[in-house]
Protein backbone atom coordinates (compact mmCIF):
# COMPACT_ATOMS: atom_id res chain seq x y z
CA UNK A 1 0.00 0.00 0.00
CA UNK A 2 2.53 2.53 1.11
CA UNK A 3 4.79 1.54 -1.72
CA UNK A 4 2.03 2.04 -4.24
CA UNK A 5 1.63 5.58 -2.99
CA UNK A 6 5.28 6.20 -3.60
CA UNK A 7 4.99 4.76 -7.09
CA UNK A 8 2.18 7.02 -8.13
CA UNK A 9 4.08 10.08 -7.04
CA UNK A 10 7.24 8.91 -8.77
CA UNK A 11 5.74 7.85 -12.06
CA UNK A 12 2.44 9.33 -12.98
CA UNK A 13 2.80 8.52 -16.66
CA UNK A 14 3.72 5.30 -18.40
CA UNK A 15 6.60 7.06 -20.14
CA UNK A 16 8.10 7.89 -16.82
CA UNK A 17 7.56 4.33 -15.71
CA UNK A 18 9.24 2.94 -18.83
CA UNK A 19 12.16 5.24 -18.28
CA UNK A 20 12.40 3.94 -14.75
CA UNK A 21 12.45 0.34 -15.88
CA UNK A 22 15.62 0.93 -17.86
CA UNK A 23 17.29 2.38 -14.82
CA UNK A 24 19.22 0.34 -12.37
CA UNK A 25 18.18 0.11 -8.80
CA UNK A 26 21.15 -0.14 -6.50
CA UNK A 27 19.09 -0.56 -3.36
CA UNK A 28 17.09 -3.49 -4.64
CA UNK A 29 20.12 -5.01 -6.36
CA UNK A 30 21.84 -4.81 -3.01
CA UNK A 31 18.88 -6.53 -1.37
CA UNK A 32 19.01 -9.28 -3.96
CA UNK A 33 22.72 -9.75 -3.38
CA UNK A 34 22.14 -9.92 0.35
CA UNK A 35 19.46 -12.58 -0.08
CA UNK A 36 21.65 -14.54 -2.53
CA UNK A 37 24.48 -14.43 -0.05
CA UNK A 38 22.25 -15.64 2.75
CA UNK A 39 20.51 -18.38 0.79
CA UNK A 40 23.11 -19.45 -1.76
CA UNK A 41 21.71 -21.63 -4.51
CA UNK A 42 18.23 -21.47 -3.05
CA UNK A 43 17.57 -18.23 -4.94
CA UNK A 44 16.25 -19.54 -8.24
CA UNK A 45 15.00 -16.44 -9.96
CA UNK A 46 14.51 -12.77 -9.43
CA UNK A 47 13.16 -9.66 -11.03
CA UNK A 48 13.64 -6.01 -10.21
CA UNK A 49 11.27 -3.28 -11.23
CA UNK A 50 13.49 -0.29 -10.49
CA UNK A 51 12.00 2.06 -7.98
CA UNK A 52 9.08 -0.25 -7.39
CA UNK A 53 9.44 -3.88 -6.46
CA UNK A 54 11.81 -6.76 -6.03
CA UNK A 55 10.64 -10.31 -6.69
CA UNK A 56 12.73 -13.22 -5.46
CA UNK A 57 11.91 -16.80 -6.26
CA UNK A 58 13.39 -19.25 -3.81
CA UNK A 59 13.45 -23.00 -3.42
CA UNK A 60 10.59 -24.38 -1.39
CA UNK A 61 12.97 -25.72 1.28
CA UNK A 62 14.40 -22.24 1.77
CA UNK A 63 11.01 -20.56 2.15
CA UNK A 64 11.38 -19.95 5.85
CA UNK A 65 15.05 -19.01 5.58
CA UNK A 66 14.25 -16.48 2.88
CA UNK A 67 11.67 -14.81 5.06
CA UNK A 68 14.06 -14.90 8.00
CA UNK A 69 16.77 -13.24 5.91
CA UNK A 70 14.32 -10.65 4.66
CA UNK A 71 13.32 -9.84 8.20
CA UNK A 72 16.74 -10.03 9.81
CA UNK A 73 19.05 -8.69 7.13
CA UNK A 74 16.79 -6.45 5.09
CA UNK A 75 14.72 -5.08 7.93
CA UNK A 76 11.41 -6.20 6.43
CA UNK A 77 9.55 -6.27 9.69
CA UNK A 78 6.11 -5.61 8.25
CA UNK A 79 4.31 -8.70 6.99
CA UNK A 80 1.85 -7.67 4.32
CA UNK A 81 0.29 -10.85 2.99
CA UNK A 82 0.85 -14.47 2.18
CA UNK A 83 -1.12 -16.25 -0.48
CA UNK A 84 -0.81 -18.63 -3.39
CA UNK A 85 -1.59 -18.64 -7.08
CA UNK A 86 -2.91 -21.54 -9.09
CA UNK A 87 -1.50 -20.83 -12.53
CA UNK A 88 -3.52 -23.50 -14.29
CA UNK A 89 -5.92 -22.00 -16.83
CA UNK A 90 -9.37 -22.80 -15.58
CA UNK A 91 -11.17 -25.41 -17.65
CA UNK A 92 -14.53 -24.23 -16.33
CA UNK A 93 -16.88 -21.63 -17.61
CA UNK A 94 -15.51 -21.38 -21.15
CA UNK A 95 -18.92 -21.95 -22.70
CA UNK A 96 -19.91 -18.46 -21.76
CA UNK A 97 -17.46 -16.85 -24.14
CA UNK A 98 -19.43 -15.37 -26.95
CA UNK A 99 -18.78 -13.93 -30.37
CA UNK A 100 -18.56 -10.48 -28.85
CA UNK A 101 -15.53 -11.44 -26.81
CA UNK A 102 -12.25 -10.92 -28.55
CA UNK A 103 -8.80 -12.20 -27.84
CA UNK A 104 -9.84 -15.22 -25.81
CA UNK A 105 -7.99 -18.35 -26.75
CA UNK A 106 -9.56 -21.79 -26.48
CA UNK A 107 -8.58 -23.84 -23.49
CA UNK A 108 -5.48 -25.87 -24.19
CA UNK A 109 -4.58 -28.19 -21.31
CA UNK A 110 -1.13 -28.86 -22.78
CA UNK A 111 -0.10 -25.23 -23.06
CA UNK A 112 2.76 -24.16 -20.81
CA UNK A 113 1.75 -22.31 -17.70
CA UNK A 114 2.21 -18.59 -17.47
CA UNK A 115 3.91 -17.96 -14.19
CA UNK A 116 4.48 -14.21 -13.97
CA UNK A 117 7.65 -12.40 -13.08
CA UNK A 118 10.63 -14.36 -11.77
CA UNK A 119 9.28 -17.47 -13.47
CA UNK A 120 8.00 -20.73 -12.10
CA UNK A 121 7.94 -24.43 -12.82
CA UNK A 122 4.88 -25.65 -10.99
CA UNK A 123 1.16 -25.08 -11.01
CA UNK A 124 1.05 -23.73 -7.48
CA UNK A 125 3.19 -20.90 -6.25
CA UNK A 126 3.38 -19.50 -2.78
CA UNK A 127 3.65 -15.74 -2.38
CA UNK A 128 4.64 -13.52 0.47
CA UNK A 129 5.16 -9.77 0.55
CA UNK A 130 7.16 -8.23 3.34
CA UNK A 131 8.04 -4.58 3.66
CA UNK A 132 10.75 -2.52 5.27
CA UNK A 133 8.75 0.37 6.62
CA UNK A 134 11.77 2.37 7.79
CA UNK A 135 11.93 4.07 4.39
CA UNK A 136 15.42 3.07 3.25
CA UNK A 137 14.61 4.59 -0.14
CA UNK A 138 12.66 7.58 1.05
CA UNK A 139 9.59 5.41 1.20
CA UNK A 140 8.86 1.87 2.35
CA UNK A 141 10.56 -0.82 0.29
CA UNK A 142 9.09 -4.25 -0.28
CA UNK A 143 10.24 -7.65 -1.37
CA UNK A 144 7.93 -10.32 -2.76
CA UNK A 145 9.03 -13.89 -2.13
CA UNK A 146 7.82 -16.71 -4.34
CA UNK A 147 8.25 -20.45 -4.04
CA UNK A 148 7.23 -23.26 -6.35
CA UNK A 149 5.24 -26.06 -4.77
CA UNK A 150 5.21 -29.47 -6.45
CA UNK A 151 1.69 -30.79 -7.06
CA UNK A 152 2.24 -34.03 -5.19
CA UNK A 153 3.59 -32.36 -2.06
CA UNK A 154 1.83 -29.08 -1.38
CA UNK A 155 3.51 -28.00 1.80
CA UNK A 156 5.87 -25.36 3.08
CA UNK A 157 7.26 -24.29 6.41
CA UNK A 158 5.04 -21.95 8.35
CA UNK A 159 6.15 -18.35 8.78
CA UNK A 160 4.22 -17.93 12.02
CA UNK A 161 7.34 -18.13 14.25
CA UNK A 162 8.70 -15.14 12.31
CA UNK A 163 5.56 -13.15 11.60
CA UNK A 164 2.60 -13.68 13.89
CA UNK A 165 0.39 -12.07 11.27
CA UNK A 166 1.00 -14.99 8.93
CA UNK A 167 -1.26 -17.17 11.05
CA UNK A 168 -4.61 -16.35 9.43
CA UNK A 169 -3.06 -15.92 5.99
CA UNK A 170 -1.74 -19.45 6.14
CA UNK A 171 -5.05 -20.77 7.40
CA UNK A 172 -6.80 -19.14 4.47
CA UNK A 173 -4.20 -20.44 2.04
CA UNK A 174 -4.56 -23.89 3.52
CA UNK A 175 -8.32 -24.09 3.11
CA UNK A 176 -8.51 -22.29 -0.24
CA UNK A 177 -5.61 -24.05 -2.00
CA UNK A 178 -4.94 -27.12 0.11
CA UNK A 179 -1.38 -26.08 0.94
CA UNK A 180 -0.16 -27.39 4.28
CA UNK A 181 2.10 -25.31 6.48
CA UNK A 182 4.43 -27.28 8.71
CA UNK A 183 4.72 -25.86 12.18
CA UNK A 184 1.53 -23.83 12.03
CA UNK A 185 -0.05 -23.66 15.49
CA UNK A 186 -3.56 -24.58 14.33
CA UNK A 187 -4.54 -25.22 10.73
CA UNK A 188 -8.31 -25.11 10.73
CA UNK A 189 -10.97 -23.46 8.62
CA UNK A 190 -11.04 -19.68 8.69
CA UNK A 191 -13.69 -18.64 6.17
CA UNK A 192 -15.30 -21.87 5.09
CA UNK A 193 -17.83 -23.87 7.10
CA UNK A 194 -16.19 -26.73 8.93
CA UNK A 195 -17.67 -29.47 6.77
CA UNK A 196 -16.69 -27.84 3.47
CA UNK A 197 -15.05 -30.21 1.00
CA UNK A 198 -12.56 -29.15 -1.62
CA UNK A 199 -10.37 -26.13 -2.13
CA UNK A 200 -12.43 -23.44 -3.85
CA UNK A 201 -9.63 -21.23 -5.14
CA UNK A 202 -8.07 -24.04 -7.11
CA UNK A 203 -8.81 -23.51 -10.77
CA UNK A 204 -10.19 -27.01 -11.20
CA UNK A 205 -12.72 -26.56 -8.39
CA UNK A 206 -16.05 -26.90 -10.19
CA UNK A 207 -18.69 -24.25 -9.68
CA UNK A 208 -21.66 -26.58 -9.63
CA UNK A 209 -24.17 -23.83 -10.32
CA UNK A 210 -22.44 -23.15 -13.63
CA UNK A 211 -22.40 -26.81 -14.55
CA UNK A 212 -26.16 -27.13 -14.32
CA UNK A 213 -27.04 -23.71 -15.72
CA UNK A 214 -25.17 -21.56 -18.21
CA UNK A 215 -24.32 -18.09 -17.10
CA UNK A 216 -27.62 -16.22 -17.42
CA UNK A 217 -25.91 -12.98 -18.40
CA UNK A 218 -24.85 -14.39 -21.75
CA UNK A 219 -28.37 -14.35 -23.16
CA UNK A 220 -28.50 -10.61 -22.62
CA UNK A 221 -25.52 -9.84 -24.83
CA UNK A 222 -26.63 -7.63 -27.69
CA UNK A 223 -24.55 -6.21 -30.52
CA UNK A 224 -23.60 -2.58 -30.24
CA UNK A 225 -25.90 -0.24 -32.16
CA UNK A 226 -24.63 0.36 -35.66
CA UNK A 227 -22.49 -2.74 -35.71
CA UNK A 228 -23.32 -5.76 -37.84
CA UNK A 229 -24.81 -8.73 -36.04
CA UNK A 230 -22.24 -11.09 -34.68
CA UNK A 231 -21.83 -14.19 -36.82
CA UNK A 232 -22.72 -16.45 -33.96
CA UNK A 233 -25.19 -14.95 -31.60
CA UNK A 234 -24.58 -14.78 -27.93
CA UNK A 235 -26.24 -18.03 -27.01
CA UNK A 236 -23.20 -19.92 -28.23
CA UNK A 237 -23.03 -23.10 -26.20
CA UNK A 238 -25.73 -21.84 -23.88
CA UNK A 239 -27.37 -25.24 -24.00
CA UNK A 240 -24.03 -26.90 -23.69
CA UNK A 241 -23.96 -28.55 -20.34
CA UNK A 242 -20.37 -29.65 -20.85
CA UNK A 243 -18.51 -26.72 -19.45
CA UNK A 244 -15.14 -27.77 -20.71
CA UNK A 245 -15.97 -28.37 -24.36
CA UNK A 246 -17.76 -25.27 -25.50
CA UNK A 247 -14.80 -23.01 -26.15
CA UNK A 248 -15.18 -20.78 -29.16
CA UNK B 1 -56.92 -17.84 24.99
CA UNK B 2 -59.65 -20.34 25.40
CA UNK B 3 -61.42 -18.95 22.37
CA UNK B 4 -58.48 -19.62 20.14
CA UNK B 5 -58.01 -23.15 21.41
CA UNK B 6 -61.62 -23.92 20.83
CA UNK B 7 -61.12 -22.91 17.22
CA UNK B 8 -64.10 -20.60 17.24
CA UNK B 9 -62.75 -17.11 17.14
CA UNK B 10 -65.41 -14.54 16.34
CA UNK B 11 -64.63 -12.66 13.15
CA UNK B 12 -64.59 -9.19 14.71
CA UNK B 13 -62.14 -10.42 17.31
CA UNK B 14 -59.94 -11.89 14.60
CA UNK B 15 -60.00 -8.60 12.77
CA UNK B 16 -59.18 -6.70 15.91
CA UNK B 17 -56.30 -9.01 16.80
CA UNK B 18 -54.89 -8.82 13.29
CA UNK B 19 -55.13 -5.06 13.19
CA UNK B 20 -53.31 -4.87 16.48
CA UNK B 21 -50.64 -7.25 15.30
CA UNK B 22 -50.00 -5.71 11.93
CA UNK B 23 -49.55 -2.20 13.26
CA UNK B 24 -47.12 -3.16 15.98
CA UNK B 25 -44.55 -5.16 14.10
CA UNK B 26 -41.26 -5.42 15.87
CA UNK B 27 -38.73 -5.83 13.11
CA UNK B 28 -35.38 -7.41 13.79
CA UNK B 29 -32.64 -6.18 11.50
CA UNK B 30 -30.42 -8.88 10.08
CA UNK B 31 -28.19 -6.89 7.78
CA UNK B 32 -25.51 -8.97 6.09
CA UNK B 33 -24.26 -6.82 3.23
CA UNK B 34 -24.89 -3.65 1.26
CA UNK B 35 -28.69 -4.05 1.37
CA UNK B 36 -28.40 -3.29 5.07
CA UNK B 37 -27.53 0.30 4.16
CA UNK B 38 -30.89 0.66 2.44
CA UNK B 39 -32.55 -1.09 5.34
CA UNK B 40 -30.88 1.36 7.68
CA UNK B 41 -32.12 4.25 5.57
CA UNK B 42 -35.66 2.91 5.72
CA UNK B 43 -35.60 2.02 9.40
CA UNK B 44 -33.48 4.69 10.99
CA UNK B 45 -34.00 7.85 8.99
CA UNK B 46 -36.76 10.42 9.46
CA UNK B 47 -37.07 10.69 5.68
CA UNK B 48 -38.77 7.31 5.37
CA UNK B 49 -40.03 7.06 8.93
CA UNK B 50 -40.97 3.42 9.16
CA UNK B 51 -42.64 3.98 12.52
CA UNK B 52 -45.59 5.60 10.81
CA UNK B 53 -46.38 2.08 9.57
CA UNK B 54 -46.29 0.81 13.11
CA UNK B 55 -42.95 -0.90 12.73
CA UNK B 56 -40.56 -0.69 15.62
CA UNK B 57 -37.18 -1.53 14.17
CA UNK B 58 -35.17 -1.89 17.36
CA UNK B 59 -36.11 -4.96 19.40
CA UNK B 60 -33.47 -5.89 21.90
CA UNK B 61 -33.40 -9.52 20.86
CA UNK B 62 -34.97 -11.86 18.34
CA UNK B 63 -37.22 -13.10 21.13
CA UNK B 64 -39.06 -9.79 21.05
CA UNK B 65 -39.33 -9.64 17.28
CA UNK B 66 -42.34 -10.40 15.09
CA UNK B 67 -40.55 -10.06 11.79
CA UNK B 68 -36.93 -10.37 10.75
CA UNK B 69 -35.62 -8.52 7.70
CA UNK B 70 -32.78 -10.54 6.24
CA UNK B 71 -30.92 -8.22 3.91
CA UNK B 72 -27.69 -9.10 2.20
CA UNK B 73 -25.64 -12.04 1.05
CA UNK B 74 -26.33 -15.17 3.03
CA UNK B 75 -23.35 -17.48 3.07
CA UNK B 76 -23.34 -21.14 3.96
CA UNK B 77 -21.33 -20.25 7.02
CA UNK B 78 -24.03 -17.82 8.16
CA UNK B 79 -26.85 -20.34 7.72
CA UNK B 80 -26.65 -21.90 11.22
CA UNK B 81 -26.89 -18.43 12.77
CA UNK B 82 -29.98 -17.62 10.69
CA UNK B 83 -31.64 -20.89 11.68
CA UNK B 84 -30.92 -20.17 15.31
CA UNK B 85 -32.23 -16.63 14.99
CA UNK B 86 -35.44 -17.90 13.46
CA UNK B 87 -35.90 -20.53 16.13
CA UNK B 88 -35.46 -17.91 18.83
CA UNK B 89 -38.33 -15.79 17.54
CA UNK B 90 -41.72 -16.36 19.07
CA UNK B 91 -44.56 -17.57 16.88
CA UNK B 92 -46.28 -16.00 14.94
CA UNK B 93 -43.15 -14.90 13.14
CA UNK B 94 -42.49 -13.56 9.69
CA UNK B 95 -39.46 -13.27 7.43
CA UNK B 96 -38.79 -10.58 4.85
CA UNK B 97 -36.08 -11.46 2.37
CA UNK B 98 -34.59 -8.25 1.05
CA UNK B 99 -32.44 -8.04 -2.06
CA UNK B 100 -31.31 -10.29 -4.87
CA UNK B 101 -28.66 -12.08 -2.81
CA UNK B 102 -31.06 -13.08 -0.08
CA UNK B 103 -33.76 -14.05 -2.56
CA UNK B 104 -31.71 -16.31 -4.81
CA UNK B 105 -27.98 -15.70 -4.46
CA UNK B 106 -28.06 -12.70 -6.77
CA UNK B 107 -24.80 -11.87 -8.51
CA UNK B 108 -23.16 -14.61 -6.44
CA UNK B 109 -25.40 -17.29 -7.90
CA UNK B 110 -22.41 -19.47 -8.85
CA UNK B 111 -20.29 -18.89 -5.78
CA UNK B 112 -18.96 -21.77 -3.72
CA UNK B 113 -19.90 -20.05 -0.50
CA UNK B 114 -23.19 -18.20 -1.02
CA UNK B 115 -26.54 -19.78 -0.19
CA UNK B 116 -28.82 -19.71 -3.19
CA UNK B 117 -31.70 -18.06 -1.45
CA UNK B 118 -32.49 -17.85 2.23
CA UNK B 119 -35.79 -19.63 1.55
CA UNK B 120 -33.79 -22.84 1.48
CA UNK B 121 -33.26 -22.34 5.18
CA UNK B 122 -36.25 -20.51 6.64
CA UNK B 123 -39.73 -19.89 5.24
CA UNK B 124 -39.98 -16.46 3.65
CA UNK B 125 -43.15 -14.38 3.65
CA UNK B 126 -42.16 -11.43 1.46
CA UNK B 127 -39.44 -11.23 -1.16
CA UNK B 128 -38.17 -7.78 -2.09
CA UNK B 129 -36.32 -7.74 -5.41
CA UNK B 130 -33.56 -5.29 -6.20
CA UNK B 131 -29.82 -4.94 -5.96
CA UNK B 132 -30.18 -3.26 -3.61
CA UNK B 133 -33.87 -2.40 -3.26
CA UNK B 134 -34.64 1.21 -2.50
CA UNK B 135 -35.95 1.97 1.00
CA UNK B 136 -39.37 2.54 -0.54
CA UNK B 137 -39.31 -1.06 -1.75
CA UNK B 138 -38.74 -2.25 1.79
CA UNK B 139 -41.62 -0.09 2.96
CA UNK B 140 -43.82 -1.65 0.31
CA UNK B 141 -42.71 -5.09 1.42
CA UNK B 142 -43.74 -4.24 4.96
CA UNK B 143 -47.12 -3.03 3.73
CA UNK B 144 -47.56 -6.31 1.83
CA UNK B 145 -46.71 -8.22 4.97
CA UNK B 146 -49.23 -6.17 6.91
CA UNK B 147 -51.91 -6.98 4.35
CA UNK B 148 -51.06 -10.63 4.72
CA UNK B 149 -51.24 -10.47 8.49
CA UNK B 150 -54.56 -8.69 8.20
CA UNK B 151 -56.03 -11.61 6.25
CA UNK B 152 -54.63 -14.27 8.53
CA UNK B 153 -56.70 -16.51 10.73
CA UNK B 154 -54.67 -16.49 13.95
CA UNK B 155 -56.68 -19.36 15.38
CA UNK B 156 -55.57 -21.57 12.55
CA UNK B 157 -51.99 -20.51 12.89
CA UNK B 158 -51.94 -20.91 16.64
CA UNK B 159 -53.64 -24.30 16.53
CA UNK B 160 -51.12 -25.64 14.05
CA UNK B 161 -47.79 -27.17 14.78
CA UNK B 162 -45.12 -24.65 15.60
CA UNK B 163 -42.84 -23.88 12.70
CA UNK B 164 -39.54 -25.60 13.30
CA UNK B 165 -36.64 -25.44 10.91
CA UNK B 166 -35.21 -28.82 10.12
Amino acid sequence: MSDATGTTTDATTTEAQDAQDTETDELRQGWLDTLSEALGDAVIGSHIAPGRTLWVRVARDAWFDAAEAAKGRLGCTFFDFLSAIDWMPSPWGRYEYSAVDVGIKPFDPTAPLATGVAGGDTRFQLFCRVVNVRKPDGHPVEVILKADLPDEDLRARSLVPLYGGANWHERECWEMFGITFDGHPGLRHLYLPGEFEGHPLRKDFPLLARLVKPWPGIVDVEPMPGEPEAAEPAANGAGDGDAGGGAT
Amino acid sequence: MGLVESGKLPKPLTSLLNTARKYSLWAYQWGLACCAIEMGAAFASPRYDVMRLGVIPLPASPRQADVVVISGTVTDKMVPAIKRLYEQMADPKYVISMGACTNCGGPYWDSYSVTKGVDQVVPVDVYIPGCPPRPEALLEGIVLLQQRIGREDPAERWRGDPLVVQ
